[in-house]
């Protein structure tokens, strides 16, 4: 069911508003003079709507890094008298993310969860609450290799304020820019940004027709890559743990961490220090880490829990795909295939399951 | 972004749960080349609360932050230890503290020993190399409450002679009759005149053990557990009685970083005091 639907200039108009009253973040197509084509997006700020591509393919990294940055500061300290005092550091920018695909907004309610979990991180709660998320629907698959469909993240299940839906041109030609969206709220905030901003329409029972026809459209678009249903990889995993396939595999692992680095679902983090020249003052500050990276289970003395390639890829994917969703009930892997693409191995994700698969 | 002005710093979780505490250290003992015992007093003398087995994140301001077990046991709340070995760059710093000092202290994290279910019957703990520490707030608990308790048997290995820690407990202990109480060392030197051999030579010192009524709380390195958790079951104690304590890189200590997962598991928080039966799944945790 749709609350609205609303033209492609209603909706410009509706997220010119937004942009008055908060930082606007949404796809854009990068021609910046190292890259060179197929042009790729990437999230960052806009001023306005009509710089923004809500056709887009994929996004290099998924919105994360607006909501859990890459280095962030978690307070300030003075050392005084012998002492020393702290000051927390809590972003209450507001921001809007627009155009946020349906995988993404799956592991946005995987972060969600994460961070709120007792004793919650004020940090990332300070951001998440002060951003608002419009997400758009894939009609079809952004790219080859994408195994969403497989995990039901090539549909949103929340973690939005409003949803669109492509209701025209989009499904039958590709790249071309929809002029009306069918909207669905997520949150009350969502519902009066349509309402009070007084564009759209009730959607009349032809809408209704022309949304459930994109709904059925898209059931058939989305191929399906694994041999196991995404229900019973963790007793896949289960039985293979002793697999020679995690040293086969991870021969070729270069311990990059790049699958760590545009993983959307991925919030393992470390913490260091910075100081002033004097000594007298700094910031405990966190960045992103990769549980691929050699060190990232060393302890002090030398002893590293994970120090064969092969520990910490069958780390990642165990992590991915069964003990994130027993511990939480949600998607550990949205199925982005990012990963994927950004091995330098050519290590893929859906060969190792369907590997696996024939093993057993 | 803002900076927001904490209400009353320094301040723990209400505004940020990664703002430590500032403690005091009271006094600072040299244990060995590598290893000294800070007493630290938080805030307004107010109780750490912990529960034994379980640890803080110390940090020096500039420095870092590393997870250390807390040494002492809770039945002394004006006050609690910390056993630091220098192995890195943050426990160097510590290492420098000297009494007044101030020193970040978050915590008690983790989950420890559940002294309830201690209660009243014998008690063996097996404790290697710098695992004596969080064994010690186990052990001066047991002996701060000692008619709750049964047995208590207490195994103690060192690497070598010049690697012992509390060396003033352990003299005490040896003489205590509410503690049977052995100690080994894995190399002699010259002056060494007790025990020689790795702590699993030490069990047929103890007495029968009544199977059902002892509870068993190793701690020492990953290489140690399985040995022990051997020795353990072949005196048929059931491994629903036996707990051990791990060791993990942690950040956080509060279940998000990810450094300390074993399997499924966060250290930091469902640890590092874990049920022998519960480890035997993680196939992570003793690898």
């Amino acid at each position: 069911m749709l609350d609205r639907v609303i033209s492609r200039d209603d909706l410009h108009a509706l997220i010119d508003g937004l942009a008055l009253q908060r930082r606007l973040i949404g796809p854009v197509v990068r021609k910046a003079p190292e890259c060179r084509p197929p042009w790729r997006y990437f999230y960052q700020p806009v001023d306005r709507a009509e710089q923004l591509d809500l056709s887009f393919s994929y996004c290099v990294y998924s919105p994360k890094p607006f909501l859990f940055p890459p280095q962030e500061t978690l307070f300030q300290f003075e050392r005084v008298d012998g002492g020393f005092t702290a000051r927390p550091q809590l972003a209450d920018r507001p921001t809007a993310l627009v155009g946020v695909h349906p995988c993404d907004l799956n592991a946005i309610q995987l972060l969600d969860h994460v961070f709120s979990a007792a004793p919650a991180d004020r940090h990332y709660r300070a951001r998440r609450d002060n951003t608002f998320i419009v997400g758009v629907d894939c009609a079809r698959p952004c790219t080859d290799g994408v195994f969403c469909a497989d995990l039901d993240s090539h549909e949103a299940h929340g973690g939005f304020d409003v949803m669109l839906y492509p209701l025209d041109g989009d499904a039958e030609s590709a790249g071309t820019t929809p002029g009306r969206y069918g909207v669905v709220f997520g949150s009350r905030a969502g519902g009066e940004w349509v309402r009070y901003g007084r564009r759209g329409e009730v959607p009349t029972a032809a809408d209704e027709r022309t949304f459930d026809r994109y709904q059925r459209q898209k059931r058939t678009a989305f191929p399906h890559a694994l041999k196991t249903p995404a229900d019973e990889l963790p007793q896949l995993l289960e039985r293979s743990y002793d697999s020679l396939l995690w040293e086969a595999t991870a021969r070729r692992c270069y311990s990059c961490g790049s699958c760590n680095l545009v993983c959307p679902t991925c919030y393992c983090f470390d913490i260091k220090d910075q100081t002033t020249l004097g000594g007298d003052g700094g910031q405990r500050r966190r960045q992103w880490d990769g549980c691929q990276l050699r060190g990232f289970a060393q302890v002090a003395g030398g002893h590293n829990f994970r120090s064969r390639p092969a520990a910490r890829l069958r780390h990642r994917i165990y992590r991915k795909a069964k003990w994130i969703r027993e511990r939480t009930g949600l998607r550990g892997c949205v199925g982005c295939a990012r990963c994927d693409r950004a091995c330098t191995a050519r290590i893929n994700t859906v060969e190792i399951y369907n590997q696996l698969t024939e093993e057993v | 972004m803002t900076v927001l002005e904490a209400a009353s710093p320094p301040a723990h979780a209400g505004d940020s749960t990664y703002i430590p505490l500032a403690g005091m250290v009271r006094r600072v003992t040299k244990l060995t080349a590598l290893e000294q015992l800070f007493e630290i007093r938080l805030p307004n003398g107010r109780p750490l609360g912990h529960s034994p087995g379980q640890f803080v994140q110390v940090s020096i301001m500039g420095v870092g932050e590393c997870p250390i077990s807390i040494a002492s046991s809770p039945t002394r709340p004006d006050s609690f230890d910390l056993c630091v070995r220098r192995v890195g760059e943050v426990t160097g710093f510590i290492h420098r503290l000297r009494p007044g000092d101030t020193v970040g202290i978050r915590g008690p994290l983790g989950h420890g020993f559940d002294v309830d279910e201690l209660h009243g019957r014998d008690v063996l703990i097996v404790a290697g190399g710098l695992g004596l520490a969080p064994a010690r707030s186990v052990i001066q608990y047991i002996l701060d409450e000692r008619p709750r308790f049964g047995q208590f048997h207490l195994l103690y290995g060192a690497r070598e002679p010049a690697e012992l820690l509390f060396r003033d407990d352990l003299t005490r202990w040896r003489q205590s009759p509410d503690v049977n109480f052995h100690l080994t060392v894995d190399r002699a030197d010259e002056q060494w005149r007790g025990h020689t051999g790795v702590v699993t030579t030490l069990f047929h010192r103890l007495p029968r053990l009544d199977p059902d009524n002892t509870m068993v709380a190793i701690i020492g390195p990953p290489i140690m557990f399985k040995f022990v958790v051997l020795e353990v079951l072949a005196r048929r104690i059931p491994q629903k009685n036996v707990f051990c304590s791990l060791e993990r890189r942690m950040k956080c200590g509060v279940g998000k970083c990810g450094h300390c997962q074993a399997n499924n598991v966060y250290v930091c928080t469902e640890g590092p005091v874990f049920r022998y039966g519960q480890l035997k799944a993680l196939r992570e945790a003793l690898e």
